[in-house]
């Protein structure tokens, strides 16, 4: 199989290759890094305040190349792909050469595209309500002057649409709306739009070298599907192009990578050829410390710090006329749980447990705090909680409320909290009704209890009445749990509850969660692809992958590396 | 939904930073523009016509006769609280409701209080048709309320004939318009207790605290465990039964129901609201701001009208003032915010 320098700039447009595909996962020719590479990046660092994100990280893909890059959450692939593509400046002192030429840094907005580099991100950025003809050619229409007055050949568009697509040998019919096809389909169009921009941009410029750029493309995509996927990359590679390939999933980068840069914290710690290396070598480069040799699990704090604050929810009941026994809290028995992307999920809570579940984006783990409040469908299951039981499928967020389940959505500002209101009419939203007796509403009980709240959550600045959206996001989360905690929940469920938090206002979470579910003997379920904080904050951690529930984590074994490793370890294996 | 995009910490946290609270002062400001544009304006004509401008017989005249536009507000203003931001068919139910009352009571001989009661009814079944097109289906509630009221335009063609009625009722004129208290016509009396009814409803129940959230963030509403739909229905059917109520005060006004009736009023009502909106509680619809906003405009035409212009010049001004109102928040805010915009 052709694999280096087949796309000449001098490849007539008409010509329509059509290739034979080798079997997955024999890269035939391995890449020359004698030559002078595709992209080469040199000592690029950036600083988010005084926090790191990249450090010295030296890159280079070759041409006809398939690297991938590996690395957890926050260790700065996402920061690297966004200094490529302009979107971040880095600090002073890094160097980019593109051809073997160096271009200056920062790149402007746009510019990657002027010196040959493409980007397919996971979320395609394709028009849904379009035809497949005109997202594709979309990023030919951008732009002002007199060319968007000329008028459009739709017959010729037609036509060299439908070349295109003979060229990567992808057979899509033109005419149907992008949102109609499968997400495969999707994907496989987005990855020939940007190489298609790619060809061009060699024909244009002469130069014979161009990387695409592809984040996380088959995390949402069934596993049937992902070697689909790899035709095209190949494809485009023979093409001409090279690529950088970015994922979690270690079975598809074994599968189609030459080679592997891994980087944690940062840094650069691992660059292997893909062929040479075991993938529990690999599992250990990303997490650092040997997976196997876990050290014994971090002291947990004792959650009685914040009684304060946990108090003022009681007192928050009581003053609303509740007298709810706190004594015993009640255990959760979810049952399985089956839904879009969760198969036979089952686990239980005890009152007063953290359980954290650990998985990673698409695995299905970050579907289940919506399943069990009702705020998704689910095909079937059940959710237990004490002496109730509930069909999972006739959930509603009516209903959770009701009985006394909290959703603490990743989301916060669409989701957890109006941001055009004030923080005091967030805070107290759920318990309104009971400050309303006579036919005359409390609001200033309400001011008041939303006052305390905030003393006591913490939440700066102190003011009530200020609106919503002027908070920073640290005090926004504080605020969402304290609305949910004054509702005195049986079961809280939250979804990346320290995403986008500061470190101080992260420790505060971890701190009211936990002396909340020691006071009032609440179950909480507690999703993150953060497994340092799982690590931290949680009794017992549920690993899913693929929809699975696949390892339970508990005691000594509880530690950020074991979760990572049981979480990649098992991707793609249980087919 | 997917799953969520990674936020920049670093990045968020300064853009929050750089932000702070607006000013008491400009709030304030914000708040009473209306109220001080409304006095300034009072002021204005006062001294300009001092003789006829500052009259009670002109007082009388601007609160009675926007009794109807201000009946019709109340109904807009359910709808729009949660977020709808268009029923469209509110004015031809308002004329709907004054044709039916007009032809059974005239053309049928029923007994104006039953020919009422059906008025009502008849709007109320335009209002189920929009909720179940626009909540259940999940329809933009522009589109199919431009498609009730043009349906609904029809049927009042067909039901009148396209002729106009002439309602011989005494009594009914008599309960609306003729009596007065306080030289004011009873329908202005009307109008206020409906409002009173609706600003305690919003502002000072549980209820309409959960309608406010529906209509800022639905979402967050959803998630929160208000039966969002369910209100949302409410609003629509309560809208259309206050619009019929205001459809019966337009056919005592006038004495004559004529097939366009309402369909003017829709406009002017949807100004109000949103005028309304920039006052008292800037950025949410709340009825007092509407109440004022009816009357500013109200005051603003018939002052208008006393220094000698055509009645028509009144959509000039409800245009223009419309615009404005929303505009002149935007351009203080902006001028304060643009540095940080491009930084």
């Amino acid at each position: 199989m052709p694999v280096t320098d087949s796309g000449t700039p001098d490849d007539s447009d008409k010509r329509v290759s059509l290739h034979e595909h080798s079997a997955p996962g024999e890269q035939a020719v391995a890449p020359q890094p004698e030559a002078a590479p595709a992209v080469e990046v040199r000592g690029i660092s950036k600083d988010f305040g005084s926090n790191r994100a990249l450090d010295a990280v030296d890159l280079r893909i070759g041409h006809g190349e398939v690297l991938g890059l590996l690395g957890q959450n926050g260790s700065g692939k996402s920061t690297l792909v966004k200094v490529l593509a302009g979107v971040y400046d880095p600090e002073p002192g890094g160097r980019l050469f593109v051809g073997g030429e160096e271009v200056p840094l920062p790149l402007a907005p746009g510019q990657a595209s002027e010196i040959g580099l493409s980007f397919v991100y996971q979320n395609l950025a394709l028009a849904p309500g379009l035809s497949v003809l005109e997202n594709l050619t979309l990023g030919q229409r951008v732009g002002g002057g007199v060319r968007s007055w000329s008028p459009i050949n739709w017959i010729a568009e037609h036509r060299s649409g439908a070349a295109v697509l003979d060229r990567y040998d992808v057979k899509l019919d033109l005419d149907r709306l992008t949102g109609e096809l499968a997400p495969v389909d999707q994907a496989r169009l987005a990855i020939v739009r940007a190489a298609e921009d790619l060809r061009r941009y060699r024909t244009r410029s002469g130069y014979k070298h161009s990387v695409l750029v592809l984040d996380e493309p088959t995390v949402f995509l069934p596993e049937e599907d992902v070697e689909r996927l790899f035709e095209l990359i190949r494809t485009v590679v023979a093409e001409g192009a090279a690529v950088l390939f970015i994922s979690h999933d270690l079975a598809a980068v074994r599968a189609i990578t030459d080679r592997v840069v891994v980087l944690r914290d940062g840094r650069v710690v691992g660059e292997e050829v893909t062929a040479d290396i075991h993938e529990q070598e690999l599992v250990d480069l990303i997490v650092g410390a040997p997976a196997r040799l876990a050290e014994s699990a971090p002291a947990v704090a004792v959650p009685v710090e914040d009684q304060r604050a946990v108090a003022l929810t009681l007192a928050a009941m009581e003053s609303a006329g509740h007298s709810i026994a706190v004594a015993e809290g009640e255990d959760v028995t979810v049952g399985h749980l089956i839904a879009e992307r969760v198969r036979d999920v089952s686990f239980e809570i005890g009152a007063g447990e953290i359980l954290g579940v650990a998985g990673l984006i698409g695995s299905g783990a970050e579907e289940l705090p919506y399943l069990l409040f009702g705020a998704r469908p689910a095909d079937s299951g059940t959710l237990r909680l004490g002496a109730e039981t509930w069909d999972v499928v006739a959930l509603s967020p009516q209903r959770s409320v009701r009985g006394r389940i909290a959703l603490v959505p990743a989301d916060r500002g669409a989701q957890g909290l109006s941001q055009s209101l004030t923080l005091w009419e967030n805070i107290v939203m759920l318990v309104e009704d009971e400050h309303y007796r006579g036919g005359i509403f409390h609001r200033g009980e309400l001011v008041d209890l939303a006052r305390e709240a905030v003393d006591r959550f913490l939440i700066r600045p102190p003011r009530a009445h200020n609106t919503m959206s002027t908070f920073s996001g640290g005090n926004q989360q504080k605020a969402l749990l304290a609305k949910w905690l004054l509702a005195r929940p049986r079961l809280l469920l939250l979804h990346e509850p320290t995403q986008g938090v500061d470190v101080g206002a992260r420790r505060d979470i971890y701190r009211f969660v936990k002396s909340a579910a020691a006071l009032h003997h609440m179950a909480v379920l507690w999703v993150t692809t953060d497994f340092g904080e799982l690590a931290e904050v949680c009794d017992r951690v549920i690993v899913i992958t693929q929809g699975r529930h696949s390892a339970t984590l508990a005691g000594e074994e509880l530690t950020e590396e074991t979760i990572s490793a049981a979480a990649l370890r098992q991707t793609r294996e249980d087919r | 939904m997917s799953a969520p995009a990674p936020v920049d910490e670093a990045s968020q946290e300064e853009h929050r930073a750089e932000r702070s609270a607006p000013s008491l002062w400009r709030v304030g400001l914000q708040r009473y523009a209306i109220l001080i544009v409304f006095a300034a304006l009072v002021v204005g004509f006062g001294v300009a016509t001092p003789s006829t401008f500052m009259s009670l017989g002109n007082l009388s005249n601007i609160l009675g006769s926007q009794a109807v536009l201000f009946i019709l507000v109340m109904a807009v203003i359910l709808p729009t609280v949660m977020g709808d931001f268009v029923d469209l068919s509110l004015g031809s139910s308002l004329g709907l409701s004054a044709m039916t009352l007009a032809v059974l009571n005239v053309q049928h001989g029923w007994p104006v209080l039953l020919a009422c009661l059906a008025a009502i009814g008849a709007a109320i079944v335009v209002g189920l048709v929009n909720v179940f097109f626009v909540v259940y289906f999940d329809n933009d509630p522009f589109i199919v309320t431009l498609g009730t009221m043009t349906i609904v335009q029809g049927v009042i063609y067909i039901v009148s004939g396209n002729n106009s009625v002439v309602i011989v009722s005494v009594h009914l004129s008599n309960w609306i318009f003729s009596n007065e208290f306080l030289s004011v016509p009873l329908e202005f009396y009307y109008g206020l207790a409906l409002f009173l009814v609706v600003w305690y409803v919003l502002s000072f129940t549980p209820t309409g605290q959960k309608a406010l959230v529906i209509g800022q963030s639905r979402e967050v509403a959803r998630l929160t465990g208000v039966r969002v739909n369910r209100m949302r229905a409410w609003a629509y059917i309560l809208g259309a039964a206050i619009a019929a109520i205001a459809g019966i005060a337009y056919a005592g006004t006038n004495g004559t129901v004529d097939p366009g009736a309402g369909s003017a009023l829709i406009l002017p009502a949807y100004a109000a609201v949103f005028l309304g909106a920039t006052a008292i509680k800037p950025g949410r619809i709340n009825p007092l701001g509407a109440l004022i906003a009816v009357y500013f405009l109200a005051t603003g035409t018939a002052g208008l009208e006393l220094l000698g212009a055509q009645s028509y010049y009144q959509q000039i001004f409800y245009g223009a003032a419309l615009v404005a109102a929303v505009t002149i928040p935007k351009v203080t805010r902006d001028r304060i915010f643009k540095r940080r915009r491009s930084a």
